[in-house]
């Protein structure tokens, strides 16, 4: 009895087409830290703004297997568009084959993706502009440019830091030869809390330590956590991609000198805006104005799709910022 | 042994685990109209099940023995870094045959699993020590060895054709899921219709009683963790495919739903009893919960919640039917 049930069950299945509104997945690195939930209100404005479905979902860990098992279910669910930031692009590339087959654009957003065919690569900022300004802001906050520092990253396979971090390596070569990296970055896996135990080890392994760049925007604040504990704010500089809000504590008491970022609801808002337009026809130009973003640069390769330039939240700012 | 009547009642506990099968179908497709009772979606949840479908065998077989093996998926993944970086290797160095890169990478993974098994088996079986705490042991062992050499990242750089392994299918039908059958009629057979199977089931009833009835309890306990390790490379080659990576934490959660899914099965944690079959409609349950709720769009928490509480619900109604048995014989 049971087996003609399943059978029949079995026997009945139905393809069916799910006519809805326009469906845009968003997908950060995860949920549940400052950075993301602020995209989060950016990308779900924009989505009460053009009267579609924004969906915000991603994995409660920095896993690349969990967003590749969400992004399967979303899949047959129905969607239109998958804005993805992945934990690591190679990880993803298999199921992004998988929506290209299915006919949903991709694009990815605050870092890139590879395989399928990402149409729009959208950055905050210009990577190589970034890497280099936040080594300028090190050596300015270190007050000299020949010392021992090192770097606290998030997840070592994280696409967007790595980035970042090969551009200011470069270009500290050329332009600051006594700046000395003493070890290789560190990773904290997107916690505070990691990146302070980290910044500890460091300070304790290297007791010369003038300099700290904080990648991912929970690094710099853990490790200010840690500069402050030990009342390290005049010797050792901490500067970093940080969110204002959590950075003012640490800006006023000089544990940490420059928080460098840009607004992620901004980018979030930008993610939804350049899928909508995709998925309606509407070309995307170098210099178009997008509500509530701006002027946007569109790079030669039409692909990368550019913010705008990046913001330094200091002691004297910091409090204008809400996010 | 229980003869006739014990093992129509165990029988019980399998129908019971289908109909629950039916039943949960029956209610996402409710809930999702369109969505869930789809060739699709079928398809999608054969490719996800698999790697942790097969990992669950694994874990059964040496649960059964009335044992457990924690270090089944660090094992799982620390072969898999060691094919990934072959792998990688010949793939970079150039002019090598895909095929050929992609046997060598599985000859490894296999080779790297088989000896992780022997590791286990040899401390649990010839020197004696509980497996719960060899196989914590060796699980950190593993992890480290993993984590070191890949320094938390992951490894990438497989020719293109090793994705089809986990990506494609035929006539619908994913390769993973043919894997997993072929995994699971493996298993089936060996257990419970040779005389190893025999014997695993005894040494998990009583290890003293089946040694001194002549049987060599060692070699039996050795295979059993070897088998589990083979299972366990397996799975590592699939998820590699899958996620086009390796790396040391993939599957991390997979250990302990493993087990869930062994007892949800109906194998008895004291060993002794349980089957193949049981333990693969558990997995089909936690599956379909799994995707159900990601298309209704639950949030991932009260997934967990609800997978807790079939179990609880689940064994509960095990111990109290077991009860019963018990005092109709007396």
């Amino acid at each position: 009895m049971k087996k003609v049930l399943s059978l029949v069950l079995l026997l009945s299945l139905v393809l069916c087409v799910a006519a809805s509104a326009e469906t845009i997945v968003v997908m950060p690195k995860l949920v549940g830290i400052p950075y993301f939930n602020a995209s989060q209100v950016g990308a779900e404005a924009a989505g009460k703004e053009l009267g579609i479905d924004v969906i915000y979902t991603g994995p409660t860990e920095g896993d690349a297997a969990q967003q590749v098992q969400m992004i399967e279910d979303l899949l047959i669910r129905g969607i239109d568009c998958l804005a993805i930031a992945p934990n690591d692009p190679d990880a993803v590339s298999p199921v992004l084959q998988k929506c290209k087959e299915a006919n949903v654009l991709v694009v990815d957003w605050d870092t890139t993706a590879k395989g399928g065919d990402v149409k729009y690569s959208i950055h905050q900022i210009d990577d190589k502009a970034y890497g280099e300004f936040i080594w300028d802001k090190l050596v300015e906050a270190m007050g000299t440019d020949s010392g021992e520092y090192a770097i606290v990253t998030g997840y070592l396979t994280a696409a967007n830091l790595n980035t970042w971090i090969k551009y200011g390596e470069d270009y500290a070569a050329t332009k600051y030869p006594n700046l000395k990296l003493v070890t290789d970055p560190v990773p904290s896996d997107e916690s505070a809390q990691e990146a302070y135990t980290q910044t500890l080890a460091l300070l304790a392994a290297y007791p010369d330590l003038k300099g700290i760049i904080g990648i991912s925007t929970p690094a710099p604040i853990g490790a200010a956590m840690a500069i402050q504990e030990k009342g390290l704010q005049d010797k050792v500089a901490v500067v970093g991609s940080s969110m204002p809000t959590d950075s003012a504590p640490y800006l006023k008491d000089g544990s940490l000198d420059f928080g460098i970022l840009w607004d992620p609801g901004m980018l979030g808002k930008l993610t939804v805006y350049v899928a909508h337009d995709e998925l309606n026809g509407v070309k995307i130009e170098n210099g178009m104005e997008i509500p509530g973003v701006g002027k946007i640069t569109l790079l030669d390769d039409g692909k990368t799709i550019i913010m705008g330039p990046p913001s330094v939240w200091t002691k004297d700012n910091v409090d204008q910022f809400k996010f | 042994m229980d003869g006739a009547r014990g093992h129509f009642s165990r029988n019980k506990n399998q129908y019971f685990l289908l109909a629950l099968l039916m039943l949960l179908i029956a209610g996402m497709s409710l809930m999702a109209p369109g969505k869930f009772l789809t060739v699709r979606n079928f398809k999608n949840m054969g490719f996800q099940m698999a790697e942790f479908g097969i990992l669950a065998i694994g874990m059964s077989v040496a649960i059964m023995t009335g044992g457990i093996n924690l270090s089944l998926v660090n094992s799982a993944m620390l072969s898999a870094i060691a094919g990934a970086f072959l792998m990688r290797g010949m793939n970079e160095a150039g002019g090598i045959p895909d095929l050929v890169i992609i046997a060598s990478g599985i000859a490894v993974v296999m080779v790297v699993s088989i000896l992780c098994g022997m590791i286990n088996g040899y401390f649990v079986a010839y020197v004696g020590v509980a497996s719960l705490l060899v196989t914590l042991g060796t699980q950190t062992v593993f992890n480290g060895v993993s984590l070191n050499i890949t320094r938390g990242s992951g490894i990438s750089g497989f020719p293109e054709l090793f994705q089809r392994i986990g990506a494609g299918s035929v006539l619908n039908i994913p390769y993973t899921m043919l894997i997993y059958v072929a995994a699971i009629l493996a298993a089936w057979y060996l257990v419970e219709r040779t005389p190893w199977g025999v014997s695993v089931y005894m040494v998990g009833g009583n290890e003293k009683a089946t040694r001194f009835s002549g049987i060599n309890t060692k070699a039996v306990l050795m295979k059993v963790y070897v088998f589990s390790a083979v299972m366990a490379g397996v799975a590592g080659v699939l998820m590699v495919s899958r996620y086009n990576s390796a790396r040391a934490d993939y599957g991390s959660s997979y250990t302990l739903q493993a087990v869930a899914a062994t007892v949800l099965g109906g194998t008895d944690i004291n060993g002794g009893s349980g089957h193949i079959l049981g333990t693969v409609t558990a997995v089909c349950i936690l599956q379909v919960v799994s995707s159900g709720f990601n298309i209704i769009g639950i949030n991932r928490n009260i997934t967990d919640v609800v997978t807790g509480f079939i179990l609880v619900a689940v064994l509960t109604i095990n111990y109290f039917a077991a009860r019963e048995r018990r005092h109709k014989k007396a």
